[in-house]
């Protein structure tokens, strides 16, 4: 037990209502939302605006689901998060390996050059690639974005996975080459399924930077790759102010990700804190 | 034939390298060369060399200082609130030890969130006349009227009010981080201290925030990271209004390139706005972090 945890009756009594309090602040916007995406249209700009809907109605979202480019653009924010992590894991697993096993100079170059990149504001290297992906032939297509958004993951998913890869005692490795497995084989056969839930947060962690990213996204896709967040960000100037859509859009869009959060939360923790607290 | 660790490391590391270098660092040269020119904005138009002509124009811009200032404080305003925040929450949990973790859970869910969604969901939670946030305000007659105060359309307020999504959406990280940190602070220490009669006060600043440094400082640096880049958030909420009080570097270079239509004097000005980023977060890193360094281990 941690000696600040509290034992007394009364001091535990107020940190719990002062952390319901703190947890209804939290969680009020999130809800607010809910609610408003099941008011009729006219409801949600109504003077003065009511938390609950006074009646309840999808009207919102068929009206979402049914407007030009909202479908193809979930489509697209899927393959592109698939994508882009997959372009991420391939090359930052064998990267981040190198790099916590044989510690030579270039890797330790690599990794504070990994560090570097991510505080690169994302609108420096955007511009430039529009013209990148215009010569390589692959403009407004999910691919491009899925490079551009592998830049985001990439640094992220090495520094993870070298944090994950630090964990594993270095004689498990020693004991597969004695059987007379290679590096290449030792690194594929033992090291990295004992590395699975490892590489499961950095997977998560590198589709959600994709998932929710959106200046890329604004810069690199025109019509055909467009993802959702832009969808939901070109209703105000499209359409006017449909706000009931919006937020329909804006929950159908929070739901897949929320349900990943939920199967998948002990991971999540342990990623968030592997970067920080052992770095 | 069998190749040496050193080359082997290599191997591994160098489609990574390819990759970055192709995708990130290439651009990056092409965007700190592109400073030096005057660009016509069609697509294959006329370039010339103007060495720092650019760099002037920047400089002497009153709107690349003052989106500069808006950045920093920004910055400074979302890290400190999500670090009061993250910390006050974060002790709270540990007081209340594992009967915490149902709202440990709840607390991971605004880091799933879109950082777009969240600027338009405050957007409309502070819209002036309609938006719940005054309206509740109003019953709770904190407020005489909903119009009151115009969080996004008054400018002397507006960069305060977009920082609230930010703040929202990613204390829980913070808090999250300090949670794990504090678990590993060996509980004797803590006992020792009480045993001794130091106040709660005292063993927060003297014992816990030392011990804490290491973790406390990677937190606050990858927020403030973050936050100096913050794009999304804002653009979705006022775009950069009223009257550009809430342009802050990555919209206004966002805007000199697009709306403008000047790639030089936006490449100039994202220059400084990168420079300035690296230096800053280096010296962050290499005076608190020291990652690396054993003692902070």
């Amino acid at each position: 037990m941690n000696g600040l945890e509290t034992t007394r009756i009364s001091s535990r009594a107020i940190l719990w209502v002062a952390l319901v309090l703190l947890v209804v602040l939290y969680g009020f916007p999130f809800l607010y939302m809910l609610f408003t995406s099941f008011k009729t249209p006219l409801e949600t700009i109504a003077v003065p605006p009511t938390v609950l809907p006074s009646t309840w109605t999808i009207e919102n979202y068929a009206s979402a689901i049914g407007r030009d480019g909202v479908v193809p653009s979930f489509i697209n924010s899927v393959v592109t998060a698939v994508l882009s992590t997959a372009i991420s894991l391939v090359l930052a697993l064998p990267a981040a390996y190198a790099v916590t096993r044989y510690r030579t100079r270039y890797g330790r170059f690599f990794i504070v050059g990994a560090l570097v990149m991510r505080m690169v504001p994302p609108i420096v290297i955007g511009v430039p690639m529009i013209g990148i992906f215009r010569s390589l032939g692959i403009s407004d297509t999910s691919f491009a974005l899925a490079i551009a958004h592998a830049t985001i993951s990439l640094p992220l998913s090495i520094w993870l996975m070298s944090s994950f890869f630090e964990a594993v005692p270095e004689e498990l490795e020693e004991a597969a080459k004695i059987d007379g497995a290679s590096r290449l084989g030792a690194l594929w056969r033992v090291v990295l399924p004992v590395t699975a839930g490892g590489i499961a947060v950095t997977a998560i962690f590198a589709f959600l930077a994709s998932w929710n990213e959106f200046l890329f996204a604004l810069l690199l896709t025109a019509t055909r790759s467009q993802t959702t967040p832009i969808v939901i960000a070109n209703f105000q100037t499209q359409f006017g102010l449909d706000w009931g859509a919006m937020t329909a859009l804006a929950v159908m869009y929070s739901v897949p990700v929320i349900l990943l959060a939920l199967v998948l939360q002990r991971h999540i923790v342990a990623g968030l804190t592997a970067g920080a607290v052992k770095g | 034939m069998r190749i040496t660790d050193r080359r082997f490391a290599f191997f591994l590391m160098l489609p990574a390298t390819a990759f970055l270098a192709v995708f990130v660092a290439w651009p990056l040269v092409q965007f700190v060369s592109d400073s030096f020119f005057d660009i016509s904005k069609f697509a294959g138009g006329p370039r010339t060399f103007v060495g720092l002509a650019n760099y002037v124009e920047a400089f002497t811009s009153g709107d690349f200082t003052n989106a500069a200032w808006r950045t920093v404080v920004y910055t400074i305003v979302v890290v400190f609130l999500e670090f009061v925040l993250g910390l006050t929450v974060a002790l709270i949990f540990t007081a209340l030890g594992n009967a915490s973790r149902v709202f440990r859970t709840i607390f991971l869910y605004p880091l799933m969130i879109a950082p777009i969604v969240a600027g338009l969901l405050w957007r409309f939670l502070l819209i002036d006349n309609f938006g719940i946030v005054n309206q509740l305000l109003t019953e709770a007659h904190i407020l005489r009227e909903p119009g009151q105060i115009q969080w996004l359309s008054d400018p002397k307020i507006a960069l305060f009010s977009v920082a609230i999504p930010d703040i929202w959406l990613t204390t829980s990280f913070i808090s999250l981080v300090l949670f794990a940190g504090l678990q590993n602070i060996p509980g004797d220490v803590i006992e020792a201290a009480r045993l001794d009669g130091a106040s709660y006060p005292t063993i927060l600043f003297r014992i816990i925030m030392p011990l804490l440094r290491p973790v406390i400082a990677v937190a606050l640096i990858l927020r403030g990271i973050d936050a100096a880049r913050a794009f999304d958030v804002i653009l979705i909420q006022t775009n950069g209004g009223p009257q550009q009080s809430t342009e802050t570097m990555s919209l206004l270079v966002y805007r000199t390139l697009v709306r403008f239509g000047e790639p030089g004097l936006a490449s100039a000005m994202g220059t400084v706005y990168l420079i300035a980023m690296l230096a800053v977060s280096v010296t962050a890193i290499l005076l608190i972090w020291r990652p690396g360094n054993e003692n902070t281990r």
